[in-house]
C-alpha cells in the first residue's frame, strides 16, 4: 500500500544519511595532520607506560587495524566492514580495551539515567501543560511561566544548582559517581539500594527540564484544540464536556508522542554534560575522557552510536506519524 | 513595529540581554585585571577588597570577576559570529533554492537534509576534535558552518510561496536581475522571520559553545563562560563549596539562554499582527507559534544538544 | 399552523478584554411556526449569526447572552446571567449546524464515533450498532453513501462533509435547526443539493423548522418561507420571502435587494448599487434609527427616535417611513456614492456632527467574534 511505499523510500533516504555520517565520521578526525598513532605511541612511551616491545607492537597493531599505509579509500572500506561486524576499534587511550567493551559499560548507566526521566518527564509535563491549559487563571500563568524558566536553563545548570544546593549544602544526597566506592555493580538489592542514592541528582535535573518542555508543548497544543470548531459543535450536539475534551486531548498528544520518540532516540547523547557534573560514569563521561586523550577510537564510536540512534528515532517518527495520525497518512501518501 | 506593541516580556529580556552585554562590553575596563594575572590563591572567598576580588579566586588564583566579564565577551562574540554565519548561510542557500527550483533547488535541499539530519554536536565534536588550533573566530565559524540547516529549510519554504506571488513577476517583467529581486523583493517579506532565526541561531550558539567548553573542546587560551563552567566542574569547586567559582558562569548562561529565547517569542508577537491583540487572541495564536516553530523545532535548542534538536520529519526530502 | 418557536428580547453582548462591551443582538425577538424556513440575511456583522447562537445554545465567551427567553415547542428556558442551559435541550430539541462543516468533525476521529457519541450522549443505554444503523438509514434515505460513516473527514469532499455534517446534526430529529451560513462555503450545485435536503428533511418531518442564517439573499428566495432583515444588531423588518424579496418595506431591506447580482433576465436590467457607507461601530450605535445615516429616504425623527413596529408579528417593518406608506413598496435606495462625496455622510457611516465617536477605531461584530 501507498504508506509501505513512502516508508520505504524514507528507508532509503535514512541510508544514504547514514552512509554521509559514516563518511564524516571516518574523515573528520583524520583532519589531525601527521600520523595520529605515532603521536599516540610517543605519547605512551614518554609517559613510561610502555616499553620499546610493547611500543612496537601498539605500532603495529593500529597500523593493521587503520590500515594506515592503505589509501584512504581502503581504509573507509576497512572501517565499514569492521563496523559490520559490530567491532568498533579499540581504544587508544585504554589500550588494550576495546571500544566495546568500553561502551558496554558505560552506556547501561546512561540508559539507567534517561529512560526513566524521560517517561516520567513526559507523562508528568504533558498532564502539567493539560491540566494548565484546562484551568486557565492563576494556575495557567504559574505552571506556564515556571515551565518556561525550567524549559529554557541548560540542563547542566540546573544540575550544578541541584548539586550544589541539595549535595553540597544541604548534604543529602552525594555528590558524585554512580554508587559507593569499594562496591562494584552486581543485581542486587543492596547494590541499587545504594546506586539509587547517587541517582537522584543526576536524575531530577534531567526530569524538571524536560517536565519544563513538555509542559510548555502540551499547553500550547492543548489550548489551540480547546478553542477549534469541532468542540464548540460537539457542544452544540449536546455532548458532555468530558467527551470534548477527550477529542481535543487526542489532537493534541499527536505531536507530544512524536516528541517522546525522538527524545528517546537522543537519549545516549543527550545528558553528557549532567553526567559530567556528577561525575557518573556514563557516556558522557567516556566521552570527555576520550577527549581529553585523544582517544580517537572512542570518539568515533560514540557519535556514530549517537548519530544512529537519532536517525532510527527519525525513521520511527515517520512510521509513528503515518500509523496514529490520519492526516499525516493521507499528505504522506497523497503527496507522493 | 510599534513601541506600544511591545509587551512587558519583550522589555524583561531586553532589559536582561542589555545587562549581558553592558557586562561583557564596559566590565572588563571596570573590572580593570587581566583575567590571567594570578591575584590571589585557590579558590580564595569573595571579599571586598577590590573590584576584581568581589567574585574570590578561581582554581589558579585568578580573579572570578574579571575571567567573567571576559568570558561574557568571548561567548557573546562567539554567539554572534556564529548566529551571523549560520544566519546569512541558511538564508542564501534557502533563497536560491526556493526562488530558482530546479535541480539547483534538488541538489541544495538533499544536501540541506541530509545536514539536517545529521546531529549537529557530533559533527561539531568531530570538527573540534581535528583542529589543532581552537580560537573563540574559529569555533564560532564551525558552529555557524554547522548549525545553517533548519534556517535553509524554512527559508526555502518561505521564499518558496513568496516566489508565486505577483509582485515577482511584476519585477522580473520589467528587467531585474534574479540577484535584485531576491533582495528587494524577497527578502523584505522573509525580514521578520530572519530576525528572529538570527536570535534564535545567537542563543544555540552561545550554548553550544559551553557545551564544547564543558567537554574539553571550548576555546584555547581565551577564557569563555563554558571554560570558566570547565575548569570549575575539573576542580571540583562544587564539591568544596566555592560557590564564587561556579554559580557566576552558571548564572550568567542560565539569563542568557532565558532572556534570548523569551526575546524571541515576544518578538513573534511584535512581527506577527495576529498574536498582538487581547489575551484571549494571544492564547490561542500561542499555538500558531507552536506550528511555526515545527520548522524551529529542527533548530538546536542546546544545552545537551541532539535531544530537541533533530528535525520534526515532513514528506520526503522536500 | 403550532408556534415552534418563541424567542423573546434576546440580548446579547460581546465583552472584550479591554473591559468593553459589545451589544451584538439588541432586543430581538423571533417567532416561528411548524414547517417553516426563516432566513435571516443581513451584512457581515449585523448580528445574524450570534442571533443564530444564541438560540441554538451554544454563544460562549467572549459572547455572553445577557437576557431572553426560549421557547421550543412549548419548553420554556430563560437565558442570561448564570442560568443554565440543560446540556440535552442542545441537538435533541434545537440543533445546531456550523459554518464551514470543514473543522466540525475532529480531524483524528471517523464520523461514525462521532456519531455513536452523539446519540449516546442524548441516550447512555444505546448500542453502538443502534446507533450507527440509525444513522445509515438516515444517509441512505436522504440520498447519501452509507460509506460517509467510515471516513475521516479529510477523505469527504466539501458538499458531502456538509451534508453529513447536516445528518448528524438531525440525528436527534431536533424540532429546530439552526443552519449558520450553510451554503457560503460551496459550489453553486452543492448549495442545491444542500437546501433540497433541507427542504426534504422538513417533509419527512425529522426536523420542524429551520433558522437559515445567510448573507446569500438569493439563495433564502428559494429556500425560506420568511425572511427576516438584521441590521446593527436588530431585526429591521420580516415578511414571507417572495413578498420581501419584490416589495420590501425597509429601505435597508431594499438596499440590500438592490445589491445583489441576480442573473435571472427580469432582473438583468436592473442596476446593482452597493450600500454606501459601512454598518456602525456597536459599542456606540447611532442615536435613533440605526440606519438613518446611510438612508436614503430618512425623515427627521429618524434620526432622534426609535422607529416604530409597523405590522404583526410576522410581518412588520421597523421604520418611520414604512409607517408614512403603509403597505408600500421602498423605491430603491437614492443615497450614492456622490452623497459621501458631497460630505453629508461619513465613510463610516455617520452623518456629519452626530454621534460620530471619538476615537477612530470602529469595532465590528465580526472583528470582536473573530
Amino acid at each position: 500500500m501507498a504508506l509501505a511505499r513512502y516508508l520505504g523510500r524514507r528507508a532509503i533516504w535514512y541510508v544514504v544519511v547514514l552512509f554521509v555520517a559514516l563518511a564524516l565520521n571516518f574523515y573528520l578526525p583524520r583532519l589531525v595532520p601527521g600520523n595520529p598513532v605515532d603521536a599516540i605511541v610517543a605519547n605512551l612511551t614518554r609517559g613510561g607506560g610502555a616499553t620499546g616491545e610493547a611500543a612496537r607492537e601498539t605500532y603495529e597493531t593500529y597500523m593493521r587495524e587503520f590500515g594506515l599505509d592503505k589509501p584512504l579509500w581502503q581504509q573507509f572500506l576497512i572501517y565499514i566492514q569492521n563496523l559490520f561486524q559490530g567491532d568498533l576499534g579499540t581504544s587508544f587511550a585504554q589500550y588494550p580495551a576495546s571500544v566495546n567493551s568500553l561502551i558496554g559499560e558505560a552506556l547501561p548507566w546512561s540508559l539507567a539515567l534517561q529512560i526513566p526521566a524521560i517517561l516520567i518527564g513526559w507523562i508528568v509535563g504533558n498532564a502539567l501543560g493539560a491540566i494548565a491549559a484546562f484551568k486557565g487563571g492563576w494556575f495557567d500563568r504559574g505552571a506556564f511561566l515556571s515551565s518556561l524558566f525550567l524549559t529554557s536553563i541548560p540542563y547542566y545548570c540546573l544540575a550544578i544548582v541541584l548539586l550544589y544546593v541539595v549535595g553540597v549544602q544541604l548534604g543529602l544526597l552525594p555528590v558524585g559517581g554512580a554508587y559507593s566506592f569499594g562496591l562494584s555493580p552486581e543485581f542486587s538489592l543492596a547494590f541499587f539500594g545504594d546506586a539509587i542514592t547517587y541517582f537522584w541528582l543526576p536524575f531530577w535535573s534531567l526530569v524538571l527540564v524536560f517536565i519544563g518542555g513538555q509542559a510548555v508543548g502540551m499547553r500550547s497544543m492543548a489550548i489551540y484544540e480547546l478553542g477549534a470548531d469541532y468542540v464548540n459543535y460537539g457542544r452544540g450536539l449536546g455532548l458532555r464536556d468530558r467527551t470534548i475534551t477527550r477529542y481535543g486531548f487526542r489532537n493534541a498528544m499527536l505531536p507530544q508522542i512524536t516528541g517522546l520518540a525522538l527524545s528517546i532516540g537522543a537519549m545516549i547523547g543527550g545528558a553528557l554534560v549532567t553526567e559530567l557534573v556528577f561525575s557518573y560514569p556514563g557516556v558522557g563521561t567516556l566521552l570527555f575522557n576520550a577527549i581529553g586523550q585523544n582517544d580517537y577510537p572512542v570518539i568515533q564510536a560514540i557519535a556514530l552510536l549517537i548519530t544512529l540512534a537519532v536517525l532510527a528515532a527519525n525513521f520511527a517518527v515517520d512510521i509513528l506519524n503515518g500509523v496514529i495520525d490520519p492526516r499525516i497518512r493521507a499528505a504522506q501518501t497523497g503527496e507522493r | 513595529m510599534k513601541i506600544s506593541n511591545l509587551t512587558p516580556r519583550f522589555w524583561v529580556a531586553a532589559a536582561l540581554l542589555g545587562f549581558t552585554l553592558l557586562l561583557g562590553a564596559v566590565g572588563p575596563y571596570i573590572v580593570n585585571t587581566d583575567p590571567n594575572a594570578v591575584i590571589g590563591g585557590l579558590y580564595d572567598p569573595p571579599n571586598g577588597s577590590s573590584i576584581a576580588m568581589w567574585l574570590g579566586t578561581d582554581n589558579e588564583g585568578q580573579s572570578v570577576m574579571a575571567n567573567l566579564v571576559y568570558g561574557i565577551r568571548t561567548s557573546l562574540w562567539v554567539g554572534l559570529v556564529a548566529g551571523a554565519v549560520a544566519t546569512l548561510i541558511g538564508v542564501i542557500i534557502g533563497l536560491v533554492s526556493g526562488y530558482v527550483g530546479g535541480y539547483i533547488d534538488d541538489i541544495l535541499s538533499a544536501i540541506t537534509n541530509i545536514a539536517l539530519a545529521i546531529p549537529t554536536l557530533i559533527v561539531i565534536i568531530l570538527v573540534s576534535v581535528a583542529l589543532q588550533t581552537r580560537t573563540p573566530t574559529i569555533l564560532a565559524l564551525v558552529i555557524g558552518f554547522t548549525a545553517w540547516p533548519w534556517l535553509a529549510r524554512a527559508v526555502r519554504a518561505q521564499s518558496t510561496s513568496v516566489r508565486t506571488r505577483e509582485h515577482i513577476d511584476v519585477a522580473r517583467l520589467s528587467g531585474a536581475r534574479s540577484i535584485t529581486i531576491l533582495a528587494w523583493d524577497v527578502l523584505p517579506y522573509l525580514l521578520s522571520y530572519v530576525v528572529m532565526a538570527f536570535v534564535l541561531q545567537v542563543s544555540a550558539a552561545i550554548l553550544f559553545e559551553a557545551t564544547l567548553s564543558l567537554l574539553g573542546l571550548g576555546p584555547s587560551g581565551s577564557v569563555s563562560l563554558g571554560i570558566m563552567l570547565y575548569w570549575a566542574i575539573a576542580w571540583g569547586s562544587v564539591r568544596t563549596g566555592a560557590w564564587w567559582a561556579f554559580l557566576p558562569p552558571t548564572i550568567m548562561l542560565s539569563i542568557i539562554s532565558f532572556s534570548l529565547l523569551l526575546l524571541q517569542s515576544s518578538l513573534d508577537e511584535v512581527f506577527n499582527p495576529r498574536l498582538r491583540r487581547g489575551k484571549l487572541r494571544r492564547r490561542r495564536a500561542a499555538a500558531e507559534e507552536r506550528a511555526d516553530s515545527q520548522l524551529a523545532a529542527a533548530s538546536p535548542q542546546v544545552g545537551e544538544a541532539p535531544a530537541i534538536e533533530t528535525p520534526v520529519t515532513t514528506g520526503g526530502g522536500r | 399552523m403550532t408556534r415552534l418557536l418563541n424567542a423573546e428580547h434576546l440580548r446579547a453582548s460581546y465583552r472584550t478584554p479591554d473591559g468593553r462591551e459589545v451589544t451584538a443582538v439588541d432586543d430581538v425577538s423571533v417567532y416561528i411556526d411548524e414547517g417553516e424556513v426563516l432566513g435571516v440575511a443581513g451584512e457581515s456583522g449585523c448580528g445574524k449569526t450570534t442571533l443564530g447562537s444564541i438560540i441554538s445554545l451554544t454563544a460562549r465567551p467572549p459572547l455572553y447572552v445577557d437576557s431572553g427567553t426560549l421557547e421550543i415547542d412549548g419548553k420554556v428556558q430563560d437565558l442570561g446571567g448564570n442560568r443554565q442551559v440543560e446540556r440535552t435541550w442542545r441537538g435533541s430539541i434545537v440543533s445546531f449546524l456550523p459554518q464551514g462543516a470543514m473543522n466540525a468533525v475532529s480531524p483524528t476521529m471517523r464520523v461514525r464515533d462521532l456519531v455513536y457519541d452523539v446519540v449516546r450522549a442524548h441516550d447512555g443505554s444505546i448500542k453502538k450498532d443502534e446507533a450507527l444503523d440509525r444513522a445509515r438509514d438516515r444517509l441512505t434515505s436522504l440520498g447519501l453513501p452509507a460509506r460517509a460513516l467510515d471516513a475521516y473527514p479529510h477523505q469527504l469532499s466539501g458538499g458531502m462533509k456538509q451534508r453529513t455534517v447536516t445528518i448528524i446534526s438531525t440525528l436527534l430529529n431536533p424540532r429546530l435547526l439552526i443552519a449558520d451560513e450553510p451554503t457560503s462555503a460551496l459550489d453553486v450545485s452543492s448549495q442545491k443539493a444542500l437546501c433540497d435536503m433541507l427542504l426534504e428533511m422538513l417533509e419527512k418531518r425529522i426536523i420542524y423548522g429551520v433558522v437559515f442564517v445567510t448573507h446569500d439573499l438569493p439563495v433564502l428566495r428559494e429556500v425560506a418561507n420568511r425572511i427576516a432583515v438584521m441590521y446593527a444588531g436588530k431585526i429591521v423588518e420580516i415578511g414571507g420571502a417572495a413578498e420581501l424579496t419584490e416589495r420590501p418595506r425597509h429601505p435597508y431591506s431594499a438596499a440590500l435587494l438592490g445589491s445583489v447580482l441576480s442573473p435571472e433576465p427580469r432582473y438583468r436590467r436592473i442596476r446593482v448599487a452597493g450600500i454606501p457607507g459601512a454598518p456602525p461601530n456597536l459599542a456606540n450605535p447611532p442615536a435613533g434609527c440605526r440606519f438613518h445615516p446611510r438612508c436614503g429616504v430618512s425623515y427627521p425623527e429618524c434620526h432622534t427616535e426609535e422607529p416604530p413596529h409597523v405590522g404583526d408579528e410576522l410581518r412588520f417593518s421597523k421604520c418611520f417611513w414604512a409607517q408614512k406608506h403603509p403597505g408600500e413598496a421602498v423605491p430603491l435606495q437614492k443615497v450614492t456614492s456622490d452623497d459621501i462625496n458631497a460630505g453629508d455622510i461619513t465613510a463610516d457611516g455617520y452623518v456629519h456632527g452626530e454621534n460620530e465617536p471619538e476615537d477612530a477605531t470602529t469595532t465590528t461584530v465580526a472583528e470582536v467574534s473573530a
